[in-house]
């Protein structure tokens, strides 16, 4: 398995647009600071500004839907220059290759929560809008880490669905479709789709101000809601991996 | 057990209300070059498809290695080499990066395999150039390199000299006789031109709308090549009246207004010409022929010759 997750990183190489797709980490923590800067506020609560440069859209929308087109392309992209072809004349189990794409989007979905926890460090503290407070910053890479790894899982279907299909455009308007839906139903049921699932784990201990939810945080629910979801796209993809 | 390292039985592939392949039963001896022939469409590619596991099979059967095959068989493909139409790779990678990837999916132990892969199709080892810059020539013998980058007893090449210059064609040539020869490498390989299967192959399988039309050594079709008498008279229905009377000969053809195609290449043509001669025949020539194996092959496959 380890080997196929290192030839999975070395297929990266030299891929502009997955690093590009790396700078939307950037995109939440500037805008808190375009909004805290625009109210003139200084010294403030560091979870307030964390809320919205870490907590807040990247977590809803911004992160599922870079993951999302991230899986679309690694599996496209293999279609495309017909690599895959090659690839299933290789003694190589086909859940294997699948566990392996899993393993790099868990990769990037880690490295994006962690350009945005620096990110947004960088940009509270930097302009002066929060002081420097090592609870604070421990808080926030902790929170981080886990939503790159808890979305990684929740993304799993999407990158079932890219499997199970030929094109890109189908994929990505699922992509599209998955991400808007979950944070939709954040406020009816937090337990029905992975992404409110994960914005429920993350928020558990309702520390993060200006947060509310409709329900009442139940980890286990969340957790049984991802893997429910994950145990189902998975046996699709080994079926359609099959079939293949 | 037999010597066939391939064998198929009854192999048919139907896409929908097309049959693709069908009734196929081949069979490619260990340590021979098997060149599968046949026009574009005929179902070249989807045998050797069925074979890989890479296409389902509607009906029959697919022993590799003595292995029956159905679907994808992990066992056998570390023994196997294979290219299937365009070889694709990685295009923001260079050659070396790609057959890196794959010497490593295949746990490929050898620890200068990809060099020396690269160095006997010609490609340089550890170059800049990435594959979405190869031309279709560099891609191909790419292609052949990841075949043979883990030493497999089959290689199973799908058209491997397409997109290869003259000089290109000739070198992979030699090194997949090279590999038959001196390595006693089973090959199968399927090419539309048949000038490049009848110098590569020992033995050949001639296809045509999914159907295997005739299989053989080529040592046995260059028999079947049939010598013949090509004659060129004033009368053919009075010559060929003589021909049946007083020579006994059926096996002829009639070829256009003037010549016939005599398939007794013992006939006493001196006997014939003088028969003739006294009948007011006039005999414009009569020459000794052999069919070439285009000639063989639009007469299998009832059709247009082959490049």
């Amino acid at each position: 398995m380890l080997k196929l997750i290192e030839t999975e990183l070395m297929k990266l190489r030299r891929r502009k647009l997955l690093l590009i797709l790396l700078l939307a980490a950037l995109i939440m923590p500037f805008f808190a600071m375009l909004l805290f800067r625009y109210k003139g506020e200084t010294g403030i609560n560091p979870l307030e500004f964390y809320r919205w440069s870490a907590f807040g859209y990247t977590l809803f929308i911004i992160l599922p839907v870079v993951l999302g087109s991230f899986c679309v392309i690694l599996i496209y992209e293999e279609k495309r220059h017909d690599v895959a072809k090659q690839l299933w004349i290789v003694p190589i189990s086909r859940m294997s290759y699948f566990f392996s794409k899993f393993f790099v989007v868990l990769f990037y979905s880690v490295v994006f929560m962690m350009i945005t926890a620096i990110a947004s460090a960088a940009f509270g503290m930097l302009p002066g809008y929060i002081g420097f407070d090592g609870n604070h910053i421990l808080y926030l890479f902790e929170r981080c880490l886990e939503t790159g790894v808890i979305t990684a899982f929740a993304i799993l279907p999407v990158l079932s669905i890219a499997t199970m299909t030929k094109g890109y455009i189908l994929p990505s308007c699922i992509t599209l479709i998955y991400a808007l839906l979950g944070f939709f139903l954040m406020n009816t049921n937090m337990y029905l789709h992975p992404i409110c699932s994960t914005a429920a784990i993350i928020m558990r201990d309702s520390d993060i101000p200006g947060l509310a939810f409709s329900q009442t945080i139940n980890v286990p629910f969340a957790l049984l809601c991802i893997a429910a979801w994950d145990i189902v796209f998975i046996l699709l993809a080994n079926i359609a991996l099959k079939k293949k | 057990m037999n010597d066939f390292v391939i064998e198929t039985k009854q192999l048919t592939k139907i896409y929908g209300e097309q049959t693709a392949v069908s009734k196929v039963n081949l069979h490619v001896k260990k340590g021979r070059i098997y060149g599968l022939l046949g026009r574009n469409g005929a179902g070249k590619t989807t045998i050797m498809k069925m074979i890989l596991g890479l296409a389902s099979i509607t009906s029959g059967e697919v022993d590799v290695f003595g292995k029956n095959i159905k679907g994808r068989e992990k066992r056998v493909y570390p023994r196997i080499g294979a290219i299937i139409e365009t070889p694709g790779f990685y295009p923001n990678l260079t050659g070396t990066e790609n057959l890196e990837i794959f010497a490593k999916l295949r746990g490929t132990a050898a620890p200068h395999a990809v060099k020396n892969a690269l160095e006997i199709v010609g490609l340089p080892y550890k170059d800049k150039k990435l594959f979405s810059k190869y031309s279709l020539g560099m891609k191909q013998r790419l292609g052949i390199a990841n075949a043979i980058l883990h030493d497999p007893e089959l290689l199973i090449l799908d058209e491997p000299t397409n997109g290869l210059d003259p000089i290109g064609i000739a070198e992979v040539r030699d090194f997949i006789k090279e590999l038959s020869a001196a390595q006693g490498k089973t090959i199968l390989i399927s090419s539309h031109i048949l000038s490049e299967i009848s110098l590569l192959a020992d033995d050949i399988g001639i296809i045509d709308n999914g159907v295997l039309l005739e299989e053989s050594s080529m040592r046995e079709l260059e028999k079947k090549n049939r010598k013949y008498i090509l004659l060129q008279v004033s009368d053919i229905p009075k010559t060929a009246l003589i021909l049946e009377r007083q020579f006994h000969l059926t096996d002829y053809s009639v070829q256009d207004d003037h010549t016939l195609r005599l398939y007794d290449a013992s006939l006493d043509m001196g006997e014939v010409n003088k028969v003739l001669f006294m009948q007011d025949i006039t005999v414009m020539s009569s020459l000794v022929c052999n069919d070439t194996l285009e000639d063989y092959f639009k007469k299998i496959t009832g059709g247009e010759g082959i490049a």
